[in-house]
Formats: C-alpha cells, sequence, structure tokens
C-alpha cells in the first residue's frame, strides 16, 4: 500500500466516522422543551410524583424562570444549584419566579421524598 | 411500564450542558485534522523512549524526601483516611453534607491525578497504607532485628488486583449507589464501610507481599495515581527529585502484566460515568425495565443493569485496543502480539487523563469548593461544629460559565489525542526500525485514538440529554 492509497483509505474513514456520528447526533438531538410561550407550565404532583413523568425545563440565561408545582402532599420544593426552597401544602400550588443567572442543568425535587420533578436546564 | 429510573448521583446539584453541536463539529474536526499532520510531519527515530533525566539540587531531594517530610505526609495521609472512615461512619447520612464522600469521591480521586501529571507522583508520601505499613515494618525490623519476610508475589498476575479494585472503587461509587430506587446514591455510611474494609484488606495485602511490591502492582490508589504521574516531567529516582521529557516515563509503565487493564479500566468506568445519563441511557432503560418485569425489585435490577454496562464498556474499550493491536501485527517486520500488547498500553494514559477532565472538571471545581468550606469545618454534617468558621459557606455555580466548561472539555480530548498519538507513533517507530513500516503500523493506532476522542466527544454532547 503506497501512502496515496493510505491516504485515500483514511480520508474515507474520517468521511464514514463524521457521517455516522452526524446521523448519532441528529437522532439524539437536544429534546429540550422552552416554554416561552407565556404560559406558566405546572407540575402537578400525584401521589407524591410528577404527572407525566419529570418534566424538562429549559430556559436561556438572563429569562426568568416561572412554574408552578401543584400537589397533593405537603413537601418542600427544592432547586438544586439554586438553592431555592419553599413549602407546598397538600392540595394546594405554589409558584416560582425567579432570573436565569447559573447555567447548567439543575434537579428540583420533592425534598423529603428525594423525588426528582423538573429536570431544568439553563443555555449559556 | 412506567418506571423512573433512579438516577445514581449523590453529590451533584447540578450537571453540564452538552456540548453544543457546533463545538462537537470543531472538536471532532481538529481531531482528525491534527491526526493528519501527525501522519504526514512525523519523526523517524524514537524521542520519547529516553528520559533525559536532570537530578534536581541534592538539597531539595533530601528536604522533601526525608524521613521528617515523609512521616509528616504521611501522617496527615493517616489522619485524613480516618476522619473519612469515622464521618462515614457517624456522620450525617446526607451525602452532601458528609466530609466522606466528596473527600474519598471527589478530592483524592479526582485531585491526584491531576496533580500527579503536575508535580509527580504525590500521592506515594500521603498514601496513609503505605505510611502504616513502613511504620509497622520498621517497628517490626528494630525489634525482631530483621527485615519483615515476604511471600513472593505472583508475576503473572501483575497489577490485575489493581485494575479489578479500580472498576470495583467506581462500581461503588455509580453502581452500587443506588437505595431504595430513588437518588439518594452511595450512603456516607457504605464510603466509610468501604474505605474500613479496603484498609483492612490492604494491610493484609501489604504483610504478605510487603508495602513496596503491594504499591506497585495491587494498592489501587498507588497503581492508578501513579499511572497519570508518569505523564509529567517530575518524578524520583535512586532517592533523587528530577525532571525528565514530559510522557516519556510512561514509555517504561506497561512493562508489569496487567497495566494495560488498569488504562482501559479507567477509560471504561469514566465513559460508563459519562455516558449512563446519555449515549447508554436507552440501553440500559431497556435492560433496566426487562430485568424488573421478571421480579427483580429496582434496586436490584439497576444495579444488575449498570453492571452489565460497566463490564461491557470495559469490554468495549479493550476490544478497539486489541483490534488497534492486532491491526499493528499485520505490519510487516512487526514484534510478537504480546509485546505489542503490552507496548502500546501507555499510549493510553493521556486518553484517560483527558475523559478523566472531560467528565469531572467542573464536579472538581463546584465539590472542592464545599469541601473547603462546610466539609472542613463541619465533617459530620451535623451543624454543631465549625471548626474554620468556613461552615456556612457554600458553593458559587456561577464560577464556571458554561462555555468555559466546554472548552477545558473539548480542550482535554484534543491535547489528551495528541500525546497519545505522540506516545503511539514514538513507539512505532522503536518497535519498526524501518520507517516507512512504523508509520504504516500506526494508521491502526490512529484509527483507535481517534475513535476513542470521538466517543468521548459524543458523550459530552449527549451529556444528560
Amino acid at each position: 500500500m503506497n501512502s496515496k492509497s493510505t491516504r485515500a483509505l483514511a480520508g474515507v474513514a474520517v468521511i464514514v466516522i463524521a457521517v455516522v456520528l452526524l446521523v448519532v447526533l441528529k437522532s439524539n438531538g437536544a429534546g429540550t422543551t422552552s416554554d416561552a410561550s407565556g404560559k406558566v407550565p405546572t407540575i402537578v404532583i400525584k401521589n407524591g410524583k410528577p404527572v407525566g413523568g419529570i418534566r424538562d425545563l429549559a430556559y436561556n440565561k438572563g429569562e426568568r424562570i416561572r412554574f408552578k408545582v401543584d400537589s397533593d402532599v405537603s413537601d418542600e420544593v427544592h432547586v438544586h444549584g439554586y438553592d431555592i426552597m419553599a413549602d407546598v401544602k397538600a392540595g394546594h400550588a405554589i409558584g416560582f419566579d425567579f432570573p436565569a443567572s447559573i447555567e447548567g442543568v439543575f434537579e428540583v425535587e420533592l425534598e423529603s421524598r428525594k423525588e426528582q420533578i423538573i429536570e431544568l436546564t439553563v443555555n449559556p | 411500564m412506567s418506571v423512573f429510573i433512579p438516577v445514581a448521583h449523590a453529590l451533584v446539584a447540578r450537571k453540564d450542558l452538552p456540548i453544543p453541536a457546533w463545538l462537537f463539529a470543531w472538536g471532532a474536526s481538529i481531531v482528525l485534522i491534527v491526526s493528519f499532520f501527525a501522519l504526514s510531519a512525523a519523526w523517524r527515530k524514537p524521542r520519547f523512549e529516553q528520559e533525559r533525566w536532570r537530578p534536581l539540587g541534592a538539597g531539595l531531594s533530601r528536604g522533601l524526601l526525608g524521613l521528617p517530610v515523609q512521616l509528616f505526609c504521611g501522617t496527615i495521609g493517616v489522619l485524613l483516611l480516618a476522619l473519612s472512615i469515622y464521618a462515614g461512619l457517624h456522620g450525617t447520612e446526607a451525602p452532601d453534607r458528609n466530609f466522606a464522600l466528596t473527600f474519598l469521591f471527589v478530592t483524592a480521586w479526582l485531585g491526584f491525578p491531576l496533580f500527579s501529571v503536575i508535580f509527580g507522583d504525590v500521592f506515594r508520601p500521603f498514601n496513609p497504607w503505605r505510611a502504616v505499613g513502613r511504620v509497622v515494618g520498621g517497628a517490626f525490623s528494630a525489634i525482631a532485628g530483621q527485615r519483615p519476610a515476604h511471600l513472593d508475589y505472583p508475576e503473572a498476575l501483575g497489577r490485575w488486583p489493581a485494575a479489578v479494585g479500580l472498576l470495583a472503587f467506581v462500581w461503588l461509587e455509580v453502581v452500587y449507589g443506588v437505595s431504595g430506587g430513588v437518588a439518594i446514591g452511595l450512603s456516607p455510611h457504605a464510603a466509610g464501610l468501604a474505605a474500613l474494609i479496603y484498609s483492612l484488606y490492604t494491610l493484609v495485602m501489604m504483610t504478605l507481599f510487603g508495602v513496596e511490591k503491594w504499591c506497585e502492582t495491587g494498592e489501587v490508589f498507588s497503581v492508578y495515581f501513579g499511572m497519570f504521574s508518569q505523564l509529567g516531567a517530575f518524578g524520583v529516582k535512586e532517592g533523587r527529585l528530577g525532571r525528565r521529557l514530559p510522557l516519556s516515563a510512561a514509555t517504561h509503565w506497561a512493562t508489569v502484566p496487567g497495566s494495560a487493564a488498569v488504562v482501559i479500566a479507567s477509560i471504561a468506568s469514566t465513559s460508563f460515568d459519562g455516558g449512563q445519563e446519555g449515549a447508554l441511557k436507552s440501553g440500559i432503560l431497556q435492560t433496566f425495565e426487562w430485568l424488573a418485569e421478571a421480579g427483580f425489585s429496582l434496586t436490584t435490577s439497576l444495579r444488575i443493569t449498570d453492571t452489565i454496562f460497566m463490564l461491557l464498556c470495559f469490554a468495549g474499550v479493550g476490544l478497539v485496543y486489541l483490534i488497534g493491536v492486532r491491526g499493528m501485527a499485520t505490519v510487516r517486520g512487526a514484534p510478537p502480539l504480546k509485546k505489542l500488547r503490552t507496548g502500546f498500553a501507555h499510549t493510553l494514559i493521556p486518553i484517560a487523563f483527558a475523559y478523566l477532565v472531560a467528565h469531572y472538571f467542573s464536579l472538581f471545581v463546584f465539590q472542592e469548593q464545599a469541601q473547603f468550606t462546610y466539609l472542613l469545618s463541619d465533617p459530620l454534617g451535623t451543624a454543631t461544629t465549625d471548626l474554620f468558621g468556613t461552615a456556612s459557606g457554600g458553593i458559587d455555580f456561577k464560577l464556571l460559565s458554561a462555555n468555559a466548561i466546554w472548552y477545558v472539555q473539548v480542550g482535554a480530548l484534543v491535547i489528551g489525542h495528541v500525546a497519545g498519538l505522540t506516545l503511539a507513533h514514538d513507539r512505532a517507530t522503536a518497535y519498526w526500525g524501518d520507517y516507512r513500516q512504523a508509520a504504516r503500523s500506526q494508521y491502526w493506532m490512529l484509527a483507535v485514538m481517534v475513535a476513542f476522542t470521538c466517543f468521548g466527544l459524543y458523550l459530552l454532547s449527549v451529556a444528560n440529554s
């Protein structure tokens, strides 16, 4: 094998790798749901678990993070990273409204149950 | 079936954002361009096989390697280990408030690789088990009037005990650390107990085979941190501190059997941890549900699933390396397969280090703020002590922007890639007398490196998504 044909071979390999990666990346494309529609998302808690599973909320830095937790159990809602805590009473809803100042992915939990209810993403 | 898969991390209040597609593309492109450059502009004679050792001043060596400093460092090591065990067993069960978890799994586990690369094998003087072993051995010699006798260590076993121990350590953190199907992670009590058991095991092995022999082959942390210290410029030779060509010491590291398994275990365990919530998630979820439906409890199902995937990562990384070795063996003039297999293992050390930096850099920076504020002042997390007046401190998550983290991650992978290629090419020029054949053999290692680096980028790009 001379160096030219090896280089061509390597070139082909590179293209194949790039295509595979692109395809995989596409299929895994970021599935974040932005709630910029103005409507405040409400997470309903039933029997101490979020209805519909852990909710994905995504914001850009500088926006205001707004959501409501409507719970049938009493617990403390803890926004990790931001370290914001607030009590929610059974049968009541509680609203959150704070600036998206820290970038990253954060858990929002029902603290005493260690139950994650929101995956909070703040993009730069 | 709608079961929520429990997340295994105890400490992490914040996760990294996946690297954006444009950065992924840039990273991968740079990796490929660098690789092509390496192919064309390569050197023809080995440059890293010789360390070009230059001893530092004798006074400095005497000071740093002398008995007082050794005793001092050893004492600190023993005290910190004792504190970790005590805090684990008797402190709070809240993982993020207990000294043990952050100290063992972040400060020591991630700090020592970093400092080993920069300053050399700094774990050696601080190694608590080595310190205890040497004091006990010295006392025995003084009383019995003879040096303690040891069994012959089975040389064929080499560093395999360390490789297995390495997987076990990471397994404990990321696989065992699920509790009752909720996101608690490893309990401090379990960590303390594990540290205690490991300490007893290590001291027994040191008694059987000798302190230095066990540190060289079986003691997980000595072997693991020692491996990273081979990349750096500082080392100790014949009792003298000295400087050497960076990367050069690594060329002699893998001669002990099982060394390849250690570095593969390192890459595999980081891959598993980085991929379990991203790239590997759907596979893990499916296996998990399948096991859960087969009647296992949720926790057991998850642990079995994660164990399987961790071992698959080990097999996968090993397989990629072995394919590269097999490929090289087909090039005319190749040394025997066995020699190739051990001879190129060290070329993966920079990749292993790059993986560590890419996956844990932000965790380290954030968690060390906790380590040096409230965890140091209130190690048991009982809110009753404030040793240094920093118990009310906290983590400033604004310290690193997402962009800064991304650049460090991609930068680490690219630099690790270049270092790995450099070592592989250099070894090839040593093994193949003919330059052309050496270059030809390196298409295989190039493919291996590109695979690992791009896989690393891929893991970062789908993290947590």
